[in-house]
């Protein structure tokens, strides 16, 4: 052990209304933002596929500025340049929280949105056929075949979105929101004992993260169609770490 | 008045002309199977008469009538069976979905059927738990339960190993013995030989020869037919 590690401060850390609070709301912004961009998404991925070359242009320059910027600014320009341009986002229930929330979902969409496209894609268009030639209309038929196929393929990559979304909420201590990278920058400000305050942040990423894994394995072993309920052979359980980081 | 009817269909992708013009009817009951190099259009021509797709010009008929969904079967090469679905649920979808029936009702039914094509113990496996011919006779099974008017056959047995060909081609001879009406594309040639009312030649989008089977094996008229069938046996 190293001879100034605090172990008691570490500990209180750990258990401080401030870490967990800020554990929480890392999560519950991660959660909201996913769920909501993963249905952003799909629309986005069906206005890509559409007849329509308007709609197709249009989902094309939203992924183009969703992705080509950088998150941060993003952030930004929602929290303080969106109050300027519309009155509506000056009052009081437009929080760091909310603001946060609207940036990373609008940002998260455009990547869900590939991620989406290319499962939707992925399904055997026999699949298709077979539904159409059984006189189903198209939209069931998304619903009930090509969906539930799609999303055994969109899982693994969307946990990777998970944990990238985790960590960039982090970004969000810029605009005060107070989660987890916040309290441990506070706590390290008052005591100067970086190693304890950084750590028991650490941990809170290494928890949600691990639940996270446990989920998505369930989640994928539900999506696979054996009546035997094998391992999913298709994709490893345990997410890799996405490479898309640089946001 | 024929049950299933194709007049003067054309049909084209881009610059490649697939159907050039194919007039062709199935009495109640008959069986046509239809025979011709890949690449003539079999395949397309079956796509236009169960409304898969629609044809550029000329008309498809069921009964006098535009078949409603669900009144043509169709019978896929690759099976096509709902991947994420029991063989049960693959039969039920139809009837739920597009007949509105209640599910329980759908289920007597779907069980009905899957034991007609003999796999009434396979009802809960999944597709990729079934070998190839039980995969199309659960296909055979999905479209049988809608009533259909009409059965249409895509080269039922050409994705399957030999010894499961045998499997698949009893169900369509119980099917066409018992009356229904069918077109099989196949090269099967001794189920044509037994089966078929009449065989068809196609090539090049176009239907060049049509006769009964002993006739059409034996004393074929066309060129084309001779070469082809000096190929396939
Ligand atoms: N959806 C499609 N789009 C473009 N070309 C197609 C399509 N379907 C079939 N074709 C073309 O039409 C021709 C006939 O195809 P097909 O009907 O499948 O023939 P067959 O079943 O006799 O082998 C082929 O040249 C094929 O490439
Ligand atoms: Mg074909």
């Amino acid at each position: 052990m190293l001879a100034s590690f605090d172990t008691h401060l570490f500990w209180t850390a750990l258990t401080s209304s401030p870490y967990w609070r800020g554990a929480l709301l890392a999560l519950a912004l991660t959660a909201a933002a996913l769920s909501t961009a993963v249905v952003g998404g799909f629309f986005l991925a069906l206005g890509r596929e559409s007849s329509s070359r308007a709609v197709r242009t249009l989902v094309f320059l939203y992924n183009w500025i969703f992705r080509a910027t950088p998150t941060l600014l993003q952030l930004l320009f929602i929290w303080n340049a969106l109050p300027q341009l519309w009155p509506v986002f000056a009052g009081t229930w437009f929080t760091p929280f909310v603001a946060a929330y609207i940036a990373l979902s609008l940002n998260e969409a455009a990547y869900m949105c590939e991620i989406i496209r290319a499962g939707l894609l992925s399904v055997d268009p026999g699949q298709e056929l077979a539904g159409r030639a059984l006189g189903m209309k198209r939209r069931r038929i998304l619903r009930r075949v090509i969906v539930p196929q799609a999303i055994r393929i969109i899982i693994p990559p969307t946990g990777n979105e998970f944990i990238t979304l985790l960590k960039l909420t982090s970004l969000a201590s810029v605009i005060s929101l107070q989660e987890l990278l916040t309290a441990s920058q506070n706590l390290a400000a008052v005591k100067f004992q970086y190693v304890e305050s950084y750590l028991a942040a650490l941990v809170y990423y290494l928890v949600i993260v691990s639940i996270l894994m446990a989920v998505q394995s369930r989640l994928e072993r539900r999506f696979t169609w054996t009546s035997r309920r094998r391992s999913p052979v298709l994709a490893p359980a345990v997410p890799a770490i996405s490479q898309s980081d640089a946001r | 008045m024929s049950m299933l009817r194709a007049d003067g269909v054309h049909k084209r992708y881009d610059d490649l002309e697939v159907l050039r013009g194919v007039t062709f009817e199935v009495e109640p009951g008959q069986v046509k199977v239809i025979i011709g190099p890949s690449g003539s259009g079999k395949s397309t021509l079956l796509r236009c008469l169960s409304l898969l797709e629609e044809p550029d010009a000329g008309e498809v008929s069921l009964e006098g009538k535009r078949p409603g969904p669900g009144d043509v079967g169709m019978v896929f090469q690759k099976f096509n069976l709902f991947q994420n679905m029991t063989a049960l649920q693959n039969v039920m979808i139809g009837l739920v979905e597009v007949r509105d029936l209640p599910k329980n009702e759908a289920r007597a039914q779907a069980l009905e059927f899957l034991e007609r094509v003999g796999l009434a113990d396979k009802t809960a496996q999944y597709p990729d738990e079934l070998s190839g011919g039980q995969q199309q006779r659960v296909a055979i099974a999905r479209a049988l339960v809608m009533r259909p008017k009409a059965m249409l056959f895509d080269e039922p047995t050409s994705a399957l190993d030999v010894e499961l060909v045998r499997e698949v081609l009893d169900v369509m001879e119980s099917l066409a013995r018992e009356g229904m009406t069918m077109v099989v594309v196949s090269h099967e040639l001794r189920f044509a030989h037994h089966v078929a009312s009449s065989v068809l030649m196609m090539d090049e989008g176009r239907i060049v020869e049509e006769a009964p089977p002993e006739e059409f094996f034996t004393s074929p008229k066309q060129e084309r037919t001779k070469r082809f069938l000096s190929l396939v046996e």
